[in-house]
């Protein structure tokens, strides 16, 4: 176990990225240490300030500060992000689990489930469940955590698969342990590597998805801060002030790529299957 | 090859019948009652008991969404909220932009992507390769939605190339003018889908490189640039084609950010519309159909796949 | 012997990554028309001397030496040079005929087109071509199958394919690494055929690299013998066989159990084979040597090599006592303590397992595989009942069924009197306990996370009984009794060789005392020095615990060796079973006759003397088997009734035994 964070920290790439995601989360975290400014104060005699020494990323069309926005941002995208991989894996790990190690109808009824998630494009699906569910932050985490569900559904299968080829599977069969022994001592604990691999994908996915929602406007709804709807605000001063967009989008963008690299580092310490290669969804997911 | 496609049919049936339920029952799971969210918040009375009639509202469940599903199968999708317009004319107007970008962006990815995981691949950990899969993951993981923003501000803003806002015209009509308005889109989406193509071309090339009839090739005395073009390629190029074809089948469902960002009329604007204005019967619609498109193209490329592959008999 | 050899090879040296010491300094020729043979286990270097010899190691490869070929200086010849040389000068054939073609192009195309690239074949002619050179090896209906695709072709005619594309430009060397591994016994000796008679009809040298020493014997003038990176011995087939100068050669040969040899305990060579990256001091044998393990002078100096050119010599610094040190030390095998009297422990009838094809609308079922059909067996107590039988005959589908692995759709499997097909699922793993089974790959068979005495002590924990059972004093009991240090305890699978993860495995499946193992070729992926390890382990378990042993393997030596009985199955049915002595000496039915006659023996002064059949065609699809006897298509003696009737086992007079043939009981 602590070889496997050594070697993962040895790659140049995955420390970097480590680094950087353990800044973002620490930032998010003490948010309210670090600013004395609130995130929703406005100031109406500031409004699109440039950057600063004061207002580091300037300031939004309401005079309010956009670094401080952009931590608080943090914290609704990494906090709906977490929420919707733990509702994904709770969720598609068993489906997996079941299907693969039983095979047969149950198989059959389950991954048949998965298809009708499969049916539309992630992004839409969410956009579905917005729309009947209506628009808050909850809304946003289970939509982009259901969409979430056939991918750890098919990874934990794929690799419940391969175990159920492996003759050690079924020594313990042959041993007389019962399958819920052999599901929980045997096959999960040989199958959490390409699972923990795709919860830090998911993460990055999770990330990218809300903040496309948020784009466009069926997301987190503002006042709230949260790096789409300030990308989708920003947009509409690209003249008055660029940065407005493009400061909030670079943070946004450097925790997606720290999570994806971390992901694909991690895949590759752990011998785990190359992530991603699953049919792609969309525009980004 | 009939057989085929129809045991493929048999089995995604189950799935467009529960996924027609889901979508059917939207607007009951809206708060408020069905009525009001076809007609309105503000109708009157009236208006209320004539839709309740009209629509049979008063009927059983399963008779409603057997009418319902009835209708749509003959192409009657109800009427806009806002527009009044009929949903499917609606939908059908939307859907030639929706491709046109849709191919465009594949077409930036192909032509970037394939050229990058050759590169990469043929010299695998070199710094060739180190720099190009770093493009590929940047490609990736920059969102779309900020890429193009940044493109709006380069080309738009400050270089006035090009338009910031992109309208659709045609490319048979007029090339150039479909150019103008297409480029920043199809770049901005076309950049995201070439980091998969070459992601995903990259390790299917490098496994190929490792299989046992490589080395068989090379040891028949084969030129490099045959082993390569003649043998790898083309066992790389079957599971690429699916994920080209599984791209074309999400970008019918609509580029919904790409379009947002350049104010592109397609479907995807006119979903994020609807949702915005609760016209649920337009949702309803654009839903379904690009389930069907989406499930239709899918099927199409499980098809076209069985038929390149010599190993897999039609039976 | 006064031509230029063909290749020329001095000094061959080939390290990866700086450390991995694969081939050190081996030196040979090779000359027209003849077959050296290349004998080693695996991480000998054999394998990657052959690709060497045709420039295709990977470029993290160092080369130094000298490799002449067709006028050429392999080693450092440019890119160019190479692939000009290879189809031309060597053809080269590989182990696995299932991956070695390219799965999207056409058979024919394959054939040709290394000549089309040497500019020696028009492309208007390659089809023809490709009819003629398919017809050559034997492929029936040529026009047909030259615009076939691989998967369309069984696994001897890829194999044949295969042949006819290394010999397509007539080059002078053809290179075979391990070519029939992959094969079954009845095809590896069609595919030797074709081998041995384009050679003649061309005149190519040939290097055949084998572990399998019957090869060797049946098909090599010359050999060498690798071991450790080396060439240890080389010397002339005959002398090699028959007078050892190695002792790793000699023990070698001693090491292996025959189908015409005698019962006596199989000689082991104690230890593993070096592996490249870890190579002890002086000689690389010393450590595993019963002439040089004690000597100074063969733990600290590395013995010369045989003389570059010599035709005859060993690397040891005792060559003439390496015959007489190896003479057995254990007495065979104590004559059987079987009681025919005694009750069976397990009786198997008419056990039949299908497995549905599922297809058409909706995945219906719409045909079965019957895998097992109609099997009966019997054992005793104490008793060892070998199971053989070519890939896809059903034989391991009959242990997991036995096994409980697998359900049945009919029949019965009674253990000690008791029915078990139909228990419960908790009683049928209590009945687990009487009854274990012991895999075939140990890479595949151990949790990967768990430690080795984890693994030992998981039965007696799934059952409940550890402590009962003597706990941590028992598990270092069960592997001192296997032959393990207490000491590696604590390490996981992936620190164990292939022989010692096997010595686990039968650990495990003896901590819950059973009195059955069901053992699925045990042996089948071990080298050859370890097997004989293996096997002398099985037999002196059984021997100490009464233990009754179902013996499933392909392997007719090894089943010769350690059982009392043999059944013969073949697509799904028992078609021989016999007292052991009883069918090696005298196969009835036509299928054993032919197995039997097909296996290689290690001797080459027995070459020719047997009058081998050559069955025709494939092992048929177990889908589509064919009406009646199933062996009636591929049978010399086949009359018109075999096609009608499949033939029941019946008991031979006067006999303790069962064959499913009337033709044979006829002449028995």
């Amino acid at each position: 176990m602590s070889g496997v964070v050594w070697r993962l920290l040895g790659r140049r790439e995955a420390l970097l990225s480590l680094l950087y995601f353990i800044a973002i989360v620490g930032a998010a975290v003490f948010a309210r240490l670090l600013f004395s400014i609130d995130p929703l104060e406005q100031d109406l005699g500031n409004t699109l300030d440039p950057p600063s020494w004061k207002h580091w990323f300037g300031t939004d069309e309401l005079g309010r500060d956009l670094m401080v926005r952009t931590v608080y941002g943090a914290r609704t995208s990494l906090l709906t992000a977490a929420g919707a991989v733990l509702i994904a894996a709770s969720v598609g790990v068993p489906i997996g689990l079941v299907a693969g190690f039983f095979g047969g109808w149950r198989d059959g009824l389950l991954m048949r489930v998965v298809d009708v998630l499969l049916a539309l494009p992630g992004i839409l699906f969410a956009m579905a469940l917005i729309a009947v569910l209506g628009r808050s932050q909850m809304t946003a985490l289970v939509a982009v955590g259901i969409t979430g569900i056939p991918s750890f559904a098919r990874v934990t299968r794929a690799q419940v698969l391969s175990l159920r080829q492996r003759d050690f599977v079924l020594a313990v069969e042959a041993l007389g342990g019962s399958a819920t022994y052999n599901i929980f001592r045997t096959v999960l604990p040989n199958a959490w590597s390409p699972i923990l691999v795709q919860m830090v994908i998911l993460a990055s996915v999770a990330i990218l998805l809300e903040a496309a929602l948020s784009f466009l406007g069926v997301g987190i709804p503002p006042p709230t801060p949260s790096w789409g709807d300030m990308l989708r605000t920003g947009k509409g001063f690209l003249h008055e002030a660029p940065y407005y967009a493009v400061l909030p989008g670079i943070v946004l963008t450097c925790t997606i790529l720290a999570l994806d690299t971390l992901g694909r580092a991690l895949a590759a310490v752990l011998e785990a299957p190359e992530p991603g290669m699953a049919p792609p969804d969309g525009e980004g997911p | 090859m009939t057989g085929f496609i129809l045991r493929r049919l048999a089995q995604l049936l189950p799935v467009l019948l529960i996924a027609s339920l889901g979508i059917w029952a939207m607007i009951y799971a809206v708060p408020g009652s069905p009525v009001a969210v076809i007609v309105g918040e503000n109708a009157t009375p009236e208006q209320i008991r004539e839709v309740t009639v009209r629509l049979g509202l008063d009927r059983p469940l399963i008779v409603q969404y057997g009418a319902w599903l009835w209708a749509a199968l003959h192409g009657d999708l109800g009427l806009s909220i806002q527009s009044r317009e009929p949903v499917l004319a609606l939908i059908l107007g939307r859907l030639p932009p929706t491709l046109q970008l849709g191919l465009a962006a594949i077409l930036v990815g192909l032509v970037v992507g394939i050229p990058v995981a050759l590169a990469s691949a043929l010299r695998p950990g070199s710094w060739l390769d180190r720099v190009l899969s770093g493009w590929s993951a940047l490609a990736l993981g920059v969102p779309t939605f900020w890429l193009g923003i940044l493109l709006i501000l380069l080309f738009a803003v400050e270089l006035h190339w090009l338009p910031s806002a992109s309208s659709y015209v045609p490319f048979t009509e007029a090339p150039l003018a479909a150019l103008r308005n297409i480029a920043l889109p199809a770049v901005t989406l076309g950049l995201y889908v070439s980091g998969i193509f070459a992601r995903f071309l990259r390790a299917a090339l490098i496994g190929e490189l490792r299989a046992d009839y490589v080395r068989t090739a090379r040891s028949k005395g084969l030129r490099e640039r045959d082993v390569v073009g003649g043998h790898v390629m083309r066992n790389a190029m079957l599971p690429f084609v699916t994920i080209v074809g599984l791209m074309l089948a999400s970008f019918v469902g609509g580029t919904v950010v790409t379009e947002a960002v350049f104010t592109y009329p397609g479907l995807g604007r006119l979903l994020i519309q609807a949702i915005g204005t609760r016209d649920y019967p337009l949702i309803q619609g654009c839903i379904l159909l690009v389930l069907l498109l989406y499930m239709g193209v899918n099927l199409m490329v499980d098809v076209l796949y069985a038929y390149i592959d010599p190993r897999i008999d039609f039976g | 012997m006064t031509d230029a050899p063909v290749v020329s090879v001095r000094g061959l040296d080939i390290t990866f990554a700086g450390r991995i010491h694969a081939v050190r300094g081996v030196d040979f020729d090779v000359f027209a028309g003849e077959v050296l043979g290349i004998v080693g286990e695996s991480g000998s270097g054999k394998s990657v001397t052959a690709l060497a010899l045709s420039g295709l190691l990977p470029p993290v490869a160092r080369v130094t030496g000298s490799v002449r070929l067709g006028g050429i200086e392999v080693t450092s010849a440019d890119a160019e040079t190479l692939r000009q040389m290879r189809g031309r000068d060597v053809g080269m054939i590989f182990q696995d005929p299932a991956t070695t073609l390219n799965p999207l192009l056409p058979v024919g195309r394959q054939i040709t087109e290394g000549q089309i690239a040497h500019g020696t074949l028009r492309a208007g002619d390659a089809e023809a071509r490709a009819v003629a050179l398919l017809r050559e090896v034997d492929i029936p209906d040529p026009e047909g199958r030259v615009r076939q695709y691989p998967h369309q072709f069984s696994g001897g005619m890829r194999q044949r394919a295969v042949i006819a594309m290394a010999m397509a430009g007539r080059p002078r060397l053809i290179i075979a690494d391990e070519p029939t591994t992959a094969l079954d016994v009845t095809v590896q000796a069609q595919v030797l055929a074709v081998l041995a008679r384009r050679r003649e009809e061309t005149g190519a040298a040939v290097i055949l690299i084998t572990h399998d020493l019957g090869v060797v014997a049946e098909t090599a003038h010359r050999v060498a013998v690798m071991y450790g990176g080396r060439i240890v011995e080389t010397g002339p087939v005959e002398e090699i066989f028959r007078r050892p100068r190695h002792p790793y050669t000699a023990a070698l040969l001693r090491s292996l159990p025959r189908i015409d040899g005698e019962d006596a305990r199989l000689i082991q060579i104690e230890g593993q084979p070096p592996t490249p990256g870890a190579l002890p001091a002086g000689c690389v044998f010393h450590p595993r040597c019963p002439v040089g393990r004690a000597r100074a002078q063969c733990r600290e100096t590395e013995p010369p090599p045989v003389p570059p050119g010599a035709l005859v010599g060993a690397a040891c610094h005792f060559p003439d006592e390496a015959g007489d040190a190896l003479a057995p030390t254990v007495a065979a095998k104590a004559a059987a303590p079987v009681a025919s009297a005694a009750p069976p422990l397990l009786e198997v009838s008419n056990l039949h397992v299908a497995f549905p094809i599922r297809g058409g609308l909706l995945r219906r079922q719409i045909g079965t595989v019957r895998a097992v059909a109609g099997v009966n067996l019997t054992l005793r107590p104490g008793e060892t009942l070998g199971l053989v039988g070519e890939s896809g005959c059903g034989k391991t589908t009959t242990g997991r069924a036995i096994m409980g692995l697998i359900r049945p759709s009919a029949g019965s499997v009674r253990f000690d009197g008791q029915e078990i097909g139909g228990l419960r699922p908790k009683e049928m793993r209590r009945l687990r306990r009487h009854m274990q089974y012991i895999f075939q790959d140990p890479y595949s068979s151990l949790n990967p996370l768990l430690t080795a005495g984890q693994i030992v002590a998981e039965p007696l924990r799934i059952h409940g009984v550890f402590e009962t059972m003597g706990g941590d004093a028992y598990v270092r009991g069960l592997f001192d009794r296997v032959g393990l240090s207490a000491g590696m305890i604590a390490r996981t699978p992936r620190d164990f060789s292939g022989g010692q993860r096997q010595r686990i495995g039968i650990a495990r499946a003896l901590a819950l005392q059973p009195r059955l193992l069901i053992l699925d070729e045990p042996v089948a992926a071990l080298d050859v020095s370890i097997q004989a390890q293996i096997v002398t382990l099985l037999q002196d378990l059984q021997r100490d615990l009464g233990l009754a042993y179902l013996f499933i393997a392909h392997d007719l030596a090894v089943v010769r060796h350690i059982s009392d009985r043999v059944a013969v199955m073949y697509l799904g049915r028992i078609v021989e079973t016999r007292q052991k002595g009883a069918l090696y000496r005298q196969p009835l039915h036509p299928y054993t006759q032919s197995l039997l006659s097909a296996v290689p023996v290690p001797d080459p002064a027995a070459r020719g003397g047997r009058g081998r059949i050559v069955l025709e065609g494939d092992p048929p699809n177990p889908a589509r088997p064919p009406s009646g006897c199933a062996f009636h298509p591929r049978c010399r003696q086949a009359v018109a009734a075999c096609s009608a009737e499949a033939p029941a086992l019946l008991a031979i007079a006067g006999e303790a035994g069962m064959v499913a043939c009337p033709l044979a009981e006829a002449g028995a």
